[in-house]
C-alpha cells in the first residue's frame, strides 16, 4: 500500500490494472481519454498483461469488450457522446449476461462539460450503475465493480462513473492498494459464457434460453430484473468486505448517509455534488441547522428500501439532480425517490433542484440555499415551487 | 503462393448444419454455410449478425448471435483476442455475414478489423440485398435491380448505382488473404477456404449466393444462375494474396450479361440500353482485372 497524488482518470486505470483485466478496448474521447492512455502505458511497461485493442469507435469498443468478456475479464471506458454511441451493443451485453465493467467519465450529451445525461440515457439498458465522488472512490469502486458484476447472483455488466474534469483531471492523494491484497479480494475471472468448441452443447442451451426464453418471451427481462435486484444485497456485501480488507467503504454500498444523526431533513445528491454538499452540511450543522446528506452511491439498482428507511427520520428531502428527463416534472433521482416513498403511510416532503447540468457550477452557497428551503419544508411551512432550476 | 482448387470429393462427409432449417428453397447462402462449416471443422466459433444466417445457420459449432448488425468486425475481434489471451488461438473465429453486415452497416468494423489484421475469417455470403427483411437494396445490389426499396415505376428504373467492389477495397488493407468465390465453383471455393484456414490474420472471402426469393427465379436454378454470373463476368473469381491479385478462373470469352439478367425477375424490366450499361461496366471491370492479374493491386 502506498499513497500517490493522481488524477481521477489514473485512479480508474489503476483499478483496471489491479483487477488484472485481460482485455482493454480503447478509443479517445474527452474527458475519458487519459484512462486508456494510462492503461496503454502500463501494458507497454509490463505492469499489466492484457490484450489492448485500439478500436475505430466506441460502438466497436463496446462490442469487442462484450464478446471478450465471454472468456476473459474485460474493461473499457468512455464519456458522453461515446457512451451514446455504445447504446446498441450495451443492450446485447445485458442480454448475454456478460459481467463487463466500464468506467464512465461524465460528459454532457450537449457540450463538453459534465452532467449525468450520458449515463441516464443508458438507464434502461439493464447495466448496473455506481457513482463516485472522488479519485479514491473511483479506484475502490472500480475494484469492487468486478466483484459485484461477476457474482453469480448478479452476472450483469456494470458502469462505475465519476464527473469529467472535476474528477478526471483533478489531482488528489489516493491510497493505492497492493496487488496481493486485491488478489485476495477479487477472485480470478470465471468464464461466464461457454464459447469453446468443446462446450457447444452448453452454448446452444444458453442461446436457446436467450432467444426463446423457454416459453415466455418476457423471461429474459424477468431474469435480468431478478439479477439487478439481487445486486442490492451483493453490493452491500462487497462494500462490507472491502471495508474489512482495505479499511474503506462507501456508506452501506448503496447510499452514504453523511451526518444524518439527529436531523429533520436531508439533501440528496449523487457524484461530486454530494462531495461539495458535505462542506455545506458541515457549515450548516455548525450553525445548528438539523440537516444531513444522503449520497446516492448505487443508481442501478436503485436503493428504494434505503430511502424508505431514511424517510423515518427525515421530514423533508431536498433532491438534487444533475440530469433531466424532459417532459417529466422533476429530475430522474427525484422521480425514483418519490416512487420509492409512495407506499409509506407517512411520506416526507420532497423538493427537487436541477443543478450542474452542462457543467454549471454548483457551489457551497447554492447547496446551503437548497438546504434552507428543504428545512423550511421540514418545518411544515409552504414552499414553492417543488421543482426548481438552481 | 496462391490457392488451388480442391476436388469436391475431398470435402468431409460429416455435416455441421442441423437437418431442418428455415431457409428458403434454393438458398445458396445455406450452401455457403455448409461448405464453410465442413472445411473449417469443429474447432470454429461462429459470429452471426442480423442476416439470413439465423435461418440456415443452425450448426453444431458454437455461435454468438450478436444482435448488433454493425458489430461483426468488433465482436470477432473480442473473441479472437480473448481466445489468444487464454492460449486458445487454435479456435478459428469465423463470421458468416451477409452483404449488408459487411458492405454497408458493417463496413466500418470490417475495415477496422482488417486494418488491425485481426485473426479472423470473414465469409460474406452475397445475395445482393437485405433478403432477410424482404429484399431491400444494399450497396452490393447490381445496378437496375428492382428491390423493395428500389421498385420499378414511372419515376424509378430500379437501383441507380453499380455494385460496390468490396473485395478490392478489403484487398487494399494489406491483409494476408482476400478472395471472391461462388457456390457454382465449389472446388475453387474450398481451395480458397483451405488456403485461408491456417493463416493467422484477417482473411475475407465474398461468395456469390443467388437468392431465388429476392432475385425472382426458379429455386432449382440457384447454382446455374451463380455459374452464369461467373461466365458472364458479373461475378469474377479472383483473390488478393498479400496485395497481389490473381484471377482464379478465366472464361475464354465472357458471355453476354443479357441472358443471365433476363433469367431473373428483378432485371426483367431492363431496356436494351440499360443492359448495355451493365455490359459496359462488366467489360471495363473485367479488363481492369486482367490488367492487374498476377501483379500488385495497387
Amino acid at each position: 500500500m502506498k499513497f500517490e497524488v493522481m488524477v481521477g482518470n489514473k485512479a480508474v486505470a489503476h483499478a483496471a490494472r489491479l483487477a488484472r483485466v485481460k482485455f482493454v478496448s480503447s478509443f479517445p474521447i474527452t474527458p475519458q481519454t487519459t484512462i486508456v492512455q494510462y492503461l496503454a502505458d502500463m501494458i507497454a511497461k509490463g505492469e499489466l498483461d492484457a490484450e489492448y485493442v485500439t478500436m475505430e469507435g466506441e460502438l466497436s469498443c463496446q462490442s469487442s469488450a462484450m464478446t471478450a468478456a465471454t472468456t476473459v475479464r474485460s474493461f473499457t471506458a468512455t464519456s458522453g457522446p461515446g457512451l451514446l454511441y455504445m447504446h446498441h451493443p450495451m443492450h446485447m451485453t445485458t442480454w448475454a449476461r456478460l459481467p463487463l465493467v466500464m468506467a464512465i467519465i461524465h460528459r454532457s450529451t450537449k457540450g463538453m462539460q459534465p452532467d449525468q445525461m450520458d449515463m441516464m440515457s443508458q438507464r434502461d439498458t439493464g447495466w448496473l450503475m455506481l457513482e463516485c465522488q472522488n479519485a479514491q472512490e473511483l479506484l475502490d469502486t472500480g475494484i469492487m465493480s468486478f466483484k459485484i458484476a461477476e457474482d453469480k447472483r448478479v452476472r450483469l455488466p456494470l458502469i462505475f462513473a465519476g464527473d469529467g474534469y472535476i474528477l478526471s483531471y483533478t489531482s488528489e492523494p489516493v491510497e493505492l492498494p497492493d496487488q496481493e491484497e486485491v488478489d485476495k479480494f477479487l477472485p480470478e475471472y470465471k468464464r461466464p459464457y461457454p464459447m469453446f468448441p468443446e462446450e457447444v452443447e452448453e452454448a446452444q442451451a444458453l442461446l436457446g434460453e436467450m432467444w426463446s426464453g423457454s416459453v415466455d418471451p418476457q423471461y429474459v427481462w424477468q431474469k435480468q430484473q431478478e439479477a439487478a435486484m439481487n445486486a442490492k444485497t451483493v453490493i452491500k456485501e462487497v462494500n462490507a468486505e472491502f471495508q474489512k480488507q482495505f479499511g474503506r467503504s462507501y456508506g452501506n454500498g448503496l447510499v452514504e448517509e453523511y451526518k444524518c444523526e439527529d436531523v429533520d431533513a436531508v439533501l440528496v445528491a449523487m457524484g461530486t455534488i454530494a462531495s461539495t454538499a458535505k462542506t455545506a452540511i458541515d457549515q450548516l450543522q455548525e450553525e445548528g441547522k438539523r440537516i444531513g446528506l444522503v449520497a446516492i452511491k448505487s443508481f442501478k439498482p436503485f436503493p428504494s428500501e434505503e430511502f424508505q428507511r431514511i424517510a423515518e427520520y427525515s421530514k423533508a428531502m431536498g433532491i438534487i439532480d444533475r440530469n433531466i428527463s424532459t417532459g417529466t416534472d422533476g429530475g430522474i433521482t427525484f422521480t425514483e425517490i418519490r416512487h420509492s416513498l409512495y407506499e409509506l403511510d407517512e411520506r416526507p416532503k420532497t423538493l427537487n433542484f436541477y443543478a450542474g447540468l452542462r457543467g454549471k457550477e454548483v457551489r457551497v452557497i447554492h447547496l446551503k440555499q437548497m438546504a434552507e428551503k428543504t428545512l423550511k419544508a421540514a418545518r411544515g411551512e409552504k414552499v414553492s415551487p417543488i421543482v426548481e432550476w438552481a | 503462393m496462391m490457392s488451388r482448387p480442391v476436388p469436391l470429393a475431398h470435402l468431409k462427409e460429416k455435416e455441421h448444419i442441423q437437418p431442418a432449417n428455415s431457409a428458403c428453397q434454393g438458398c445458396a447462402g445455406s450452401i455457403v454455410a455448409r461448405i464453410v462449416s465442413k472445411v473449417i471443422g469443429e474447432n470454429m466459433v461462429r459470429q452471426e449478425v442480423a442476416c439470413c444466417g439465423p435461418a440456415f445457420g443452425n450448426m453444431t459449432q458454437p455461435a454468438f448471435y450478436g444482435e448488433v448488425f454493425e458489430g461483426a468486425g468488433a465482436m470477432m475481434t473480442g473473441f479472437a483476442r480473448a481466445f489468444n489471451k487464454l492460449g486458445r488461438d487454435d479456435i478459428r473465429v469465423t463470421g458468416i455475414i451477409g452483404d449488408g453486415g459487411s458492405i454497408d452497416i458493417g463496413f466500418q468494423g470490417l475495415s477496422a478489423a482488417a486494418e488491425r489484421n485481426e485473426d479472423m475469417l470473414w465469409i460474406c455470403y452475397d445475395n445482393e440485398a437485405y433478403m432477410n427483411t424482404g429484399g431491400q437494396r444494399s450497396s452490393a445490389t447490381t445496378k437496375y435491380a428492382s428491390t423493395t426499396t428500389t421498385p420499378i415505376g414511372k419515376y424509378s428504373r430500379g437501383k441507380g448505382e453499380h455494385k460496390k467492389p468490396l473485395p478490392l477495397l478489403v484487398g487494399l488493407h494489406n491483409v494476408p488473404f482476400v478472395a471472391t468465390a461462388s457456390v457454382a465453383y465449389p472446388e475453387d471455393f474450398i481451395g480458397k477456404l483451405e488456403y485461408a484456414k491456417p493463416i493467422k490474420g484477417f482473411r475475407f472471402i465474398q461468395v456469390s449466393a443467388p437468392c431465388p426469393t429476392g432475385w425472382r427465379f426458379d429455386p432449382r436454378f440457384s447454382v446455374k444462375v451463380a455459374k452464369e454470373m461467373v461466365l458472364s463476368g458479373l461475378w469474377p473469381l479472383y483473390e488478393v494474396v498479400n496485395g497481389d491479385l490473381k484471377i482464379t478462373y478465366k472464361p475464354k470469352e465472357l458471355k453476354p450479361v443479357k441472358d443471365v439478367l433476363q433469367s431473373q425477375g428483378r432485371f426483367r424490366h431492363m431496356t436494351d440500353q440499360e443492359v448495355e450499361d451493365v455490359q459496359e461496366h462488366v467489360y471495363s471491370f473485367w479488363n481492369r482485372l486482367l490488367e492487374k492479374d498476377r501483379g500488385p493491386l495497387l
